[in-house]
């Protein structure tokens, strides 16, 4: 929801004193104005991530011994040795179901376990093994073939390279930048005599030959120098203690002939990601970053550590499966053609062959990297779905517009919100509540004199199928009169400081103190918390949002809880900290499901994240601002988000601070409409902006847009349905759909949604024009409002005044839509579909539409109707693929729209069971749309229409 | 009687509503002919009757599905007998939400709703009446308001008319007093000024005669061994004389005092040397004290220089001798003196009626440049002060000057503006006040106040809200809101319906 000054300028007001008060004063105010950059610590002031980027690209010290190797059916595991310390690890190759790979390497006789998410946790199961080959040694060479790829592992120097089709796809440790930080005893006299050595050496500096002694001397008795931030790291005024010594783990990852890398997010960056080489490396840290910077590779509230790599003839995935901080830098080569003889066959007319390569650290953890081979888009999305899941169909109500401001401020408020949507006749689905509606930040617990009834006030917004969502932050004040604080400090559920007793910090209530969401028992006692009896004043139609769980905490090092600080498992908060927000948001499923023993499904909303959030709430971009940039980058990141399976997200619409003008809210409606996730939400300091509230001509326009947006609903459900299958990102990057036209590749301000809409937000103010990009040769597109037609494979300057989206439907595509405006998603459960069919030159189409109650688990029992449209031959054909017993619907079909035709049909009829009916229509031969009337139609029925 | 009429009436429309489609009111009834091509009532395409309310639009208008949802922009009327006819957008039909108090906008099954009409009619009767009360009370006030307001401001114009007309005479009799007061002033001032010289010399030539006696207490001081020969040696051992503060007086140090001498004697000291010392110099007992205090220096810090500086500068005040007293003018200025008192209290209160005319002209000007309604109704809230207190806050409107909160618990007051101006709708300004310009928010904007009013037979602040931040929302009755209540007649029911 929002960060808060606090923060931002805590060691301002109280570190420093006396004298220069005033200037201090300032510094604080500036910080108003931007993110305050010294709150959060570069690569500089992280000790692993300096030296994992010291390393330069060589010959690795690890070799695998091709004598130890064991064969599996599906795996081979050696040992490999890191020759200078003698340190052993155990190295296994795993050949997973459905062209993926598994490569782990761990210590083998580690002085202390390392932390691996559990499977459940982040992997929804162990992954299918799939046989593995061994296809014997040549030279230093092992080959092990799997279906049509192929892994070669070299002994020594390690290295590892994936094929396949005999192409080269993946490059592991080719650079030699593999570091394994092994566990091991503190030093006798530790950091301090090496700090006083470098301290000499500075002193002697010119005296070389006693340095080089030194360094050869070194070299005998360890191979990894001690340093000083590997025992005890300081940043600003807090000291980390590290008593396990350093832990981290680092590894070089190249894609031969790839140019474009795309993923883990949360960056505020380009949905290409770019070369690191004078930035910092893109960080993974779940951090609460008080207004953030555009165009940086620094780390945001949520992290996925999944990277796509793709070009013209393939995408790859490499899916990095640790919970740790982490850095990915990134850097842009040229391929090492003596090796891979194959590549030059895919790249014609160039004379070097691209390479990205890729370095990645984390602080802690094991090696244990997932390779998805693809080959296409949609085949890495169903792999990395394999391994982490889906995103469960949404209720139809959450993918509709949500109205969201920090704060209404009472019932009165509340109410007389909803009545001005319907007064505005502007349909919305779900009213929220920020930290304010609580009494004193005490979640589960209502402000009893701005919110004396919550009951009825839910009653009333459920009486129009509306919803509320409140907001549940991680965060418990320390007042033992607080019952569900008082509980879990009793029961022993709270995180702990280094010295174990429960870790005390800042957040919005003040001194407070945290679940151990970690422990499946801390989830289920949470979960229960959402009960009826538990929250009293929740009602059915109440769902939840957690916020700055990633966790935010106001007075510790980056805003967020200390390294060093230990889970009730015995894990530091350093080896566990990206998955700690993800498991808040599941236990707060758990307990919403649990209300009504699983049958309904709900709704949740979170700021943190990690790889499996997917399958349990939905993700928006924070803490974004009022500004045009914000609206522009809101595309990459949500597009990013989707990329990693996250499909159900979106950014604050109208930016979160600041007062955007009427200009800019109106745009940013537009856009929000027709991304995944749409929810206005404004800042408590900001001036109201409800979408009733602006001049006339604007409100006609964002009316139109959120009507837009509940025209497409059953398209957006039929799409979510797909994607809990296949895990398809619902909101696409171009190249996702036209993986092999290579102008597509760095677009990232057109966008489809599924396969057959694509979108071009207008995002620049005073914007009267848009430049779209039509991918796709020979494809065909139309203007969803007047349809006018555009070819593929061109950009296009096209007229966008204020009340224009731009907006296309595909030519081959049929789309289903609801065209009766109502107050809510619920109300139009009922209401007729309008089918439009958009030819291709071919004059055929495709499509297909999911209905079932819109609201339960029943669909997983098969209780929905699937049905396949197709046009070919003059007809179009409803072929309903799935009926489930006993679901049954009273939708029908109203009109059909067939959009591209050349000519007017002289008779359309409808055919169904052996009757034929002839139906009116209408045809213009300008824009070539024939409108037929009323078929009528139960939509879960199977009929023909044909034009003769 | 009234009952019977009453029952009449729903006969006959019972019957006219089976005949017209559903959702089409009686006014518009005629359009609707049963077995007759329809005309699209205001985008005019014709469809077949079969066409209207079968649940599909067919007119750009919507008007061919007047009981059904199928058009987003149709309206349905929902007769609701009991109450009064309305009009609903057409997607609330068949929305499972009963919108009609008579439930005939849900007729598809998905909802069962009751009939409300006569409930809502009555209570709304009912409101209505007690609001026609209300405003019958609060228009009787409003009447004296508006009689209090005209009279005012008939006073006000009055009053100021009259004194700009006395504005002229006044200031010229000031004028011409001024010119006499001038022209005594003139030898009077002269005349002190050289009794003030003559004083100032004589006081110089006693100071410097003072100041040699100083000098040549000083001296002796100094003069350690007595040989009438201030020398370097004696001045060393006053550490007032360390010049670069480093706790010794070197030989350096001393001799520079001594005008580079080794030694001066009295006349010497009183002609060269005190002058340049006697600031610096300090007697053997005070000289004591500064050494005591001197550690404490190197800790102070600025306050603490600040107050040391201040007791620095204070001390010459204390150390001065008392005043002398200037000698009385001789008799002649005296009397010029009294002359021109005389004149100048005749002056003075010239000025003050003056002025006083003018401050009246300010405050009636400020009366009337401010819009006190078509009636001068609002003019009885002037210099009147609301309060009305939540559970924070205590929040104050000073009509036409303010408004502002303060902490319940005590605590500074806040403005929250200052009167800007009317801000109701264009149609009806006097619906809403804005007070504008208060105190500026941390980070934000300056607080201002939309004060919403309405009728009601007392002067009342009766709500205060924080819509945004810092934008704050007041509701206030007044009887100078009220209306002049329609009369009362029988015909009502019969036009609703």
């Amino acid at each position: 929801m929002r960060s808060r000054m606090v923060a931002a300028s805590d060691t301002v007001f109280f570190s420093g004193h006396t004298m220069k008060v005033a200037g201090f004063f300032l510094l604080g105010l500036a910080s108003v104005f931007s993110v305050q950059r010294d709150n959060f610590r570069t690569c500089d002031n992280v000790g692993f991530c300096k030296r994992h980027r010291a390393l330069e690209p060589g010959t690795s010290s690890y070799a695998a011994s091709a004598s130890s190797m064991k064969l599996n059916p599906t795996s081979v595991s050696l040992d490999v040795l890191e020759k200078k310390s003698d340190v052993k690890f155990t190295l296994t190759i795993f050949g997973l179901k459905d062209n993926t790979f598994r490569i782990r390497l761990e210590e083998k006789d580690a002085m202390r376990k390392r932390y691996e998410p559990p499977v459940g946790d982040v992997l929804i199961k162990v992954p299918e093994g799939e046989e593995l080959k061994y296809n014997g040694q040549s030279g230093n060479q092992l080959t092990f073939n799997k279906g049509t790829s192929r892994v070669v592992l070299t002994t020594e120097p390690l290295r590892i390279d994936v094929y396949s089709d005999d192409d080269p796809v993946i490059s592991i440790n080719s650079q030699g930048l593999l570091k394994f930080e092994h566990t091991r005893p503190k030093p006798e006299a530790p950091p301090a005599e090496n700090q006083d050595e470098e301290n000499k050496e500075e002193a002697q500096e010119g005296e070389e030959e006693q340095q080089k002694e030194e360094e050869v001397k070194e070299e005998e008795v360890k191979a990894e120098p001690e340093e000083p931030d590997m025992w005890e790291e300081t940043f600003k005024s807090h000291t980390d203690s590290k008593p396990f010594g350093p832990t981290s783990i680092g590894v070089d990852i190249s894609f031969p002939g790839v140019e474009h890398v795309y993923g883990i997010p949360e960056h505020a960056d380009s949905l290409a990601l770019k070369t690191t080489k004078t930035t910092d490396p893109y960080r993974l840290y779940n951090l609460d970053v008080f207004e953030y910077d555009l165009y940086n590779p620094m780390a945001l509230y949520g992290a996925v550590p999944l990277m796509l790599a793709h070009n013209e003839k393939r995408t790859v995935g490499v899916f990095w499966l640790n919970a740790a901080e982490t850095w990915v830098d990134i850097s842009s080569n040229v391929a090492d053609k003596s090796i891979f003889s194959n590549l030059a066959d895919f790249v014609t007319g160039n004379n070097e062959i691209p390479q990205t390569d890729t370095h990645w650290f984390s602080e802690s953890g094991v090696i244990d990297v997932f390779l998805m081979l693809g080959p296409g888009p949609k085949d890495v999305f169903r792999q990395y779905a394999a391994l982490t899941g889906t995103t469960p169909l949404p209720p139809l109500f959450s993918i509709s517009y949500h109205q969201c401001r920090w704060n209404y401020n009472d019932q009165d408020d509340v109410r007389t919100v909803d009545e001005n949507f319907d007064k505005f006749d502007i349909p919305y689905d779900v009213i929220w509540l920020d930290i304010e509606h609580t009494d004193g930040k005490r979640y589960f617990t209502w402000d009893a004199a701005k919110f004396p009834n919550s009951i009825e006030m839910l009653r009333n917004i459920s009486s129009k199928g509306r919803k509320m969502v409140t907001i549940v932050d991680p965060h418990l004040k320390r007042d033992d009169n607080y019952k569900v604080f008082a509980e879990a400090r009793d029961k022993g559920l709270l995180i702990k400081n280094k010295d174990g007793g429960d870790f005390d910090g800042w957040c919005w209530p003040g001194s407070s103190g945290w679940p151990d969401f970690l422990e499946k028992h801390v989830r289920d006692w949470w979960a229960d918390k959402f009960s009826a009896s538990e929250y009293v004043g929740s009602a059915p139609n109440l769902y939840v949002w957690n916020d700055m769980n990633e966790p935010s905490v106001f007075n510790a090092p980056e805003i967020t809880v200390n390294r060093d600080i230990k889970h009730l498992g015995g894990w530091e908060n350093r080896e566990v900290h990206n998955i700690y927000g993800m498991y808040v948001h599941e236990a707060t499923m758990d307990g919403l499901l649990k209300r009504t023993n699983y049958q309904e499904r709900a709704f949740v909303l979170t700021r943190a994240f990690f790889a499996g959030t997917q399958r349990t709430a939905a993700v928006w971009t924070g803490d974004n601002m009022g500004e045009w940039s914000h609206l522009k980058i809101s595309n990459p990141m949500i597009m990013s988000l989707n990329l990693v399976g996250i499909t159900f997200s979106g950014a604050d619409v109208g930016g979160f601070f600041r007062n955007p003008d009427n200009e800019l809210v109106t745009r940013w409606y537009q856009a929000g409409a027709f991304q995944p996730f749409f929810r206005a939400h404004a800042h408590l300091d900001t001036k109201r902006r409800e979408p009733y509230l602006l001049p006339d001509e604007n409100v006609k326009v964002i009316r139109e847009a959120i009507r837009a947006r509940y025209t497409y609903l059953p398209y957006w459900y039929t799409e979510f349905f797909t994607s809990e299958k296949d895990g398809a990102a619902v909101m696409r990057p171009l190249w996702v759909e036209f993986p092999k036209e290579k102008a597509t590749f760095g677009i990232d301000d057109n966008y489809m949604i599924g396969s057959a809409l694509l979108v071009r937000p207008v995002t620049d103010q005073g914007a009267t024009n848009a430049n779209v990009y039509f991918p796709g040769a020979g494809e065909v597109w139309y203007d969803v409002e007047t349809y006018q037609t555009y070819k593929g494979q061109q950009e296009v300057n096209v007229q966008a005044p204020l009340s224009k989206i731009p907006v296309y439907q595909k030519g081959g595509t049929i789309i289903p839509r609801k065209m009766r405006p109502r107050r809510s998603s619920t109300l139009m459960f009922d209401d007729p579909f309008t089918l439009v069919v958009a030819l291709d030159p071919k004059q055929e189409a495709n499509g297909q539409l999911f209905i079932d109650d819109y609201r339960t688990f029943k669909y997983r029992d098969g209780a929905y109707g699937f049905i396949k449209y197709s046009f070919t031959s003059h007809k179009l054909h409803s072929n309903v693929e799935h009926q489930g017993s006993g679901f049954t619907t009273k939708e029908w079909l109203e009109r059909v729209i067939v959009v591209g035709l050349p000519h007017e049909p002289r008779k359309v009829t409808l055919h169904q069971s052996g009757q034929t009916k002839e139906l009116i229509f209408t045809y213009d031969s300008t824009t070539h749309v024939l409108i037929i009337r009323k078929p009528g139609v139960n939509i879960l029925q199977n009929w023909t229409i044909s034009l003769h | 009687m009234f009952y019977k009429l009453l029952l009449i009436l729903s006969l006959s429309f019972f019957a006219q509503a089976a005949e017209r489609p559903r959702g089409v009111s009686s006014a518009k009834a005629s359009f609707y002919q049963p077995g007759k091509d329809f005309k699209c009532l205001t985008s005019g395409e014709t469809v077949p009757w079969e066409f209207v309310n079968d649940d599909y639009c067919d007119c750009k208008d919507g008007t061919d599905e007047p009981g059904t949802s199928a058009c987003a922009n149709g309206f349905f009327f929902c007769e609701n007998r009991g109450h009064r006819g309305s009009y609903i957008i057409s997607s609330r039909v068949n929305d499972g939400i009963c919108d009609c108090c008579d439930g005939s906008d849900e007729f598809d099954e998905k909802i069962k709703c009751g009939n409300t009409c006569d409930e809502i009619g009555r209570k709304e009767r009912e409101e209505r009446e007690a609001f026609r009360q209300l405003q019958e009370q609060g228009y009787k006030i409003k009447q004296e308001y508006m009689q209090q307001g005209k009279r005012a401001k008939d006073e006000k114009r009055a009053r100021l008319s009259e004194l700009e007309k006395q504005m002229a005479e006044l200031t010229a009799a000031r004028d011409e007093i001024q010119t006499r007061k001038d022209e005594v002033e003139a030898p009077e001032t002269e005349a002190k000024e050289r009794h003030q010289k003559a004083w100032e010399e004589l006081k110089a030539a006693r100071q410097a005669e003072k100041d040699r006696v100083k000098a040549a207490h000083a001296f002796a001081e100094l003069d350690a061994n007595r040989d009438n020969v201030v020398d370097y040696p004696e001045m060393q051992k006053h550490l007032e004389f360390d010049i670069d503060s480093d706790g010794t007086v070197s030989v350096e140090e001393a001799r520079e005092y001594l005008d580079d001498s080794d030694g001066v004697d009295l006349a010497k000291f009183q002609d060269k040397i005190w002058t340049n010392i006697k600031d610096i110099y300090k007697p053997p007992a005070e000289a004591q004290e500064t050494k005591e205090a001197l550690p404490d220096e190197d800790v102070a810090t600025g306050s603490q220089d600040e107050e040391d500086r201040g007791e620095d500068s204070a001390k010459p005040k204390e150390a001065g001798e008392e005043e002398e007293k200037m000698p009385p003018y001789d008799e002649e200025t005296q009397k010029l003196i009294e002359a021109a008192d005389v004149v100048r209290k005749e002056y003075d209160e010239a000025a003050d009626k003056v002025k006083d005319a003018e401050n009246e002209v300010n405050g009636l000007k400020k009366y009337l440049e401010v819009d006190y309604g078509p009636d001068e109704e609002f003019s009885a809230l002037r210099d009147q002060c609301f309060e009305l207190t939540d559970r924070e806050y205590t929040y104050k409107l000073c009509a036409f000057d303010k408004s502002s909160q303060r902490p319940k618990a005590g605590g500074i007051e806040t403005s929250l503006g200052k009167w800007g101006h009317w801000y109701g709708p264009e149609e009806d300004k006097y619906d809403a006040m804005k007070y504008e310009n208060g105190q500026s928010c941390w980070n934000g904007p300056s607080r201002s106040t939309h004060v919403n009013l309405h009728c009601g037979v007392e002067n009342k602040l009766t709500g205060a809200s924080e819509p945004s931040r810092c934008e704050y929302q007041f509701e206030f009755t007044t009887p100078a809101r009220c209306k002049q209540p329609e009369p009362v007649t029988g015909q009502h029911q019969h036009t609703e319906l």
